[in-house]
């Protein structure tokens, strides 16, 4: 169905389609692949030039003073046309530097954001865990300021020129910036042709002035950073979705065999529409739960929900896509299995379906004191 | 029921103005003074001489047709106020009015009606004096419903008319049906042939019987009609046009009986039986618990954003068989989850009580079995979506 949106975000929605249907596509993914690039350079720079990012930014700290739900215009786009880009994830660290209250450190290191002075990724250390589950990966000393320890999965780790890492086991959490020189970097490629890196801080430095919150403060960051992430990447798989779905349905009306189009078979169709009836529950779920980020309502276990049913639905119908393609859908020739291969790191990417509804089911049913 | 949880899945995504919000303040004070509590959270079937004095009392406070035009006795609310109202309804158990005069036939002969239709037939619909029943499906015509074959032929100024109605809700209760006849028996396409009758049951030549389900209970009824006399002036609309009259229906309907409440409150019971028999300290159930949640929360998320669509009038084609879908089987597996959490207890033929509840958990399953077989089984809706939204070839 389509969004309410008013007139300005429907212009925009336009020109994000345009920009990265012309910057993104199978095509080029195949190109990076080859060239063994993590990042699309060329798009990134297209992304920056058209200011996406000032979009998750209040006007009063040099953005535009829209929100998560205009940005997600732009992400769902960026997954229908599998666009490699950190999109979400340089958002998601821009719009967490704008709700720091120390807005002379986050001012600062935002202005440079959004002037372009380079590439800054979140490091959470929530995403490399399941959800729930508190082992500390990272170990970091008030006193002296200095940082062990290790970050798992990190999209883009390779790209970065710094990172906002988020320390949330430390009973008093802190966000802070730490540049690239001080991380020792492993990357490994994803099936998708994207790659994901561990970092590791040994007797890293933090420097007092890329401290951007300590305690209660630096937790509430770290949820929104997490929650944004999440729901980034949520958005993203309905647009991956609904483009290997399009993609489905010319295939069925054109394919023969029996003498017929196999899109005529009933049980194909059935299929076919248990798809598109999910994925447009997931356009209005993600949206209503990025609405409700936008107006500071807290509700984690909407979150949960949104990334949990996007990660099982994209999964689900790239994986019909690939059935309903038969034999070429198996190839690594035909496009579709390009879906299939970034629905998995997408779904995957800050926790899976289980892992988000066992974080669910956590929220929900603590809540009513009626766990075990 | 006592609210045992933070998370409040009745009231997922609930956006009223500030004029929504008094009129739901309004709405359930109303309700709290006047609603017979024997009435509340039965597990057993309300048949409609019961409900008739609640009928009444929604129709004497002027809330018995929200959706109807002013000038024919509705409130000519906002589909908002429309939910409300039945959300305000159905959070305390209550009952909602049949919806087959209020909801079916009352709209279409607002719709197609003559002025002596309207002036005769929509009074003693919101009164509730009149009940109505749907004369659809046949033995052979469910699914394929241009099938039909219960035969109106014309002699002089009335329809004689044969045939055979079957799975009729409310046939044995009702004194008129809205009857989907045969006009012209060589018409092609075969729905072009079908004529809409409006019946009075007390005609001459009418056998009703009642039908047992498997829940137990007489819900619906088969009628044989042998040489019925029915009156030229109870055709509604043109002659051979009843497929057009019919199909004028489908739409805001929807939001009532697609709710994602009736899906929400069975989870609401899945939850406390299973506190109350320590199913839920299963892993596998509170895995599935937290999946038919989320499902949910997807689903009132769909169904706040399609009634804003709706109120604006860009409802998409796909709307109304997405909510019967999804809000069919959503509610079907809430009730399974509700037999499970009941463990031995959901097979019991009888109510038990869990708490300060009664609840039959398998008459609620049962029930659920309905809901995706009746107006359009969820296969046919899914047939409307793979062909008018996804161009999908015959």
């Amino acid at each position: 169905m389509d969004l309410l949106l008013t007139e300005q975000q429907s212009l925009f929605a336009a020109t994000a389609a345009r920009l990265c249907a012309d910057h993104g596509g199978p095509k080029r993914l195949r190109a990076l692949r080859t060239a063994d690039a993590d990042i699309d350079r060329e798009a990134w720079r297209a992304v920056r030039e058209a200011e996406w990012l000032a979009t998750v930014v209040p006007d009063d700290r040099g953005g535009q003073g829209l929100g998560a739900f205009d940005l997600a215009l732009a992400l769902e786009q960026a997954g229908r046309q599998l666009l490699m880009v950190p999109l979400k994830e340089a958002a998601a660290v821009a719009s967490t530097l704008s709700r720091a209250s120390d807005e002379s450190r986050a001012s600062r290191i935002l202005d440079d954001v959004l002037d372009d002075a380079g590439l800054l990724v979140p490091a959470t250390e929530a995403a490399s865990w399941r959800p729930g589950s508190r082992a500390p990966g990272l170990c970091y000393d008030h006193k002296s300021g200095v940082l062990n320890g290790h970050i798992a999965f990190v999209a883009y780790g390779d790209a970065a020129d710094a990172f906002l890492v988020a320390i949330e086991s430390d009973p008093r959490p802190v966000l802070a910036l730490v540049p690239r020189s001080d991380v020792a970097i492993a990357t490994e490629q994803n099936v998708d042709g994207s790659a994901s890196s561990r970092l590791t801080f040994a007797n890293v430095h933090v420097m007092a002035e890329n401290v951007i919150a300590t305690g209660a403060e630096a937790r509430r960051l770290a949820v929104g950073l997490q929650e944004l992430l999440m729901l980034g990447a949520a958005v993203e798989l309905v647009g991956l979705a609904a483009a290997a779905h399009d993609i489905t349905l010319d295939y069925v009306k054109l394919r023969q065999q029996f003498g017929r189009p196999i899109g005529s078979f009933q049980v194909l169709q059935h299929r076919a529409v248990d798809g598109f009836i999910d994925i447009e529950l997931n356009r209005s779920l993600s949206y209503r739960v990025l609405a409700a980020f936008d107006a500071c309502e807290h509700h984690p276990a909407m979150v949960a929900a949104a990334k949990a049913r996007a990660s099982r639905t994209a999964l689900a119908v790239t994986r019909a896509a690939l059935q309903m393609h038969g034999a070429i859908g198996y190839t690594e020739e035909h496009d579709i299995g390009l879906y299939y291969k970034r629905a998995m790191v997408l779904a995957a990417q800050y926790g899976g379906e289980l892992a988000h509804t066992g974080a669910f089911s956590h929220l929900t049913l603590e809540q009513a004191g009626a766990a075990p | 029921m006592a609210a045992t949880s933070a998370w409040d899945n009745t009231t997922l995504f609930v956006d009223d103005d500030p004029a929504d919000r008094a009129f739901r303040a309004e709405v359930r004070d109303w309700i709290a003074a006047n609603l017979p509590v024997e009435l509340c959270n039965r597990s057993t079937r309300i048949d409609p001489p019961e409900l008739k004095p609640w009928h009444r009392k929604l129709y004497e406070r002027g809330w018995i047709a929200p959706h109807w035009p002013r000038e024919h006795g509705g409130m000519g609310a906002t589909l908002t106020q429309q939910i409300i109202l039945f959300e305000e309804i159905s959070r305390v158990g209550a009952p909602t009015p049949y919806p087959h005069g209020l909801n079916f036939i009352g709209p279409l002969i607002i719709d197609a009606g003559t002025g002596e239709q309207k002036a005769r037939h929509l009074p003693p619909i919101l009164t509730g004096e009149v009940t109505w029943c749907q004369g659809y499906s046949e033995a052979g015509a469910g699914s394929d419903l241009a099938s039909l074959t219960t035969r109106a032929q014309l002699d002089g100024d009335h329809f004689v008319v044969n045939g055979h109605k079957m799975w009729t809700t409310n046939g044995h209760f009702a004194d008129w049906m809205f009857a989907l006849v045969r006009t012209d028996p060589k018409a092609q396409p075969r729905h072009a042939g079908i004529s809409m009758l409006l019946i009075d049951l007390k005609s001459p030549g009418i056998t009703v019987k009642p039908i047992q389900t498997i829940k137990g209970d007489a819900e619906f009824a088969e009628e044989l009609l042998v040489d019925v006399r029915v009156p030229c002036e109870n055709l509604l609309g043109g002659l051979n046009d009843g497929w057009k009259v019919a199909n004028r229906l489908l739409g805001s309907e929807r939001f009532t009986t697609g709710h994602p409440r009736n899906a929400a409150v069975l989870l609401n019971k899945a939850r406390q039986v299973a506190e109350l028999t320590g199913t839920l300290h299963d892993g596998g159930f509170r895995a599935r618990l937290a999946a038919l949640e989320i499902d949910l929360l997807a689903f009132s998320a769909y169904y706040r954003h399609a009634a804003a669509l709706h109120g604006a009038r860009r409802a998409p084609a796909s709307m109304a068989p997405v909510i019967k879908i999804v809000g069919g089987e959503l509610g079907q597996r809430a009730s399974e989850l509700l037999v499970e959490a009941a463990a031995g207890l959901g097979t019991l033929v009888g109510d038990t009580t869990f708490g300060n509840h009664v609840i039959n958990p398998a008459a609620e399953m049962f029930e659920m079995r309905r809901v995706t077989v009746g107006s359009g089984a969820v296969e046919i809706q899914r047939n409307i979506i793979a062909k008018r939204v996804l161009g999908l070839p015959s």
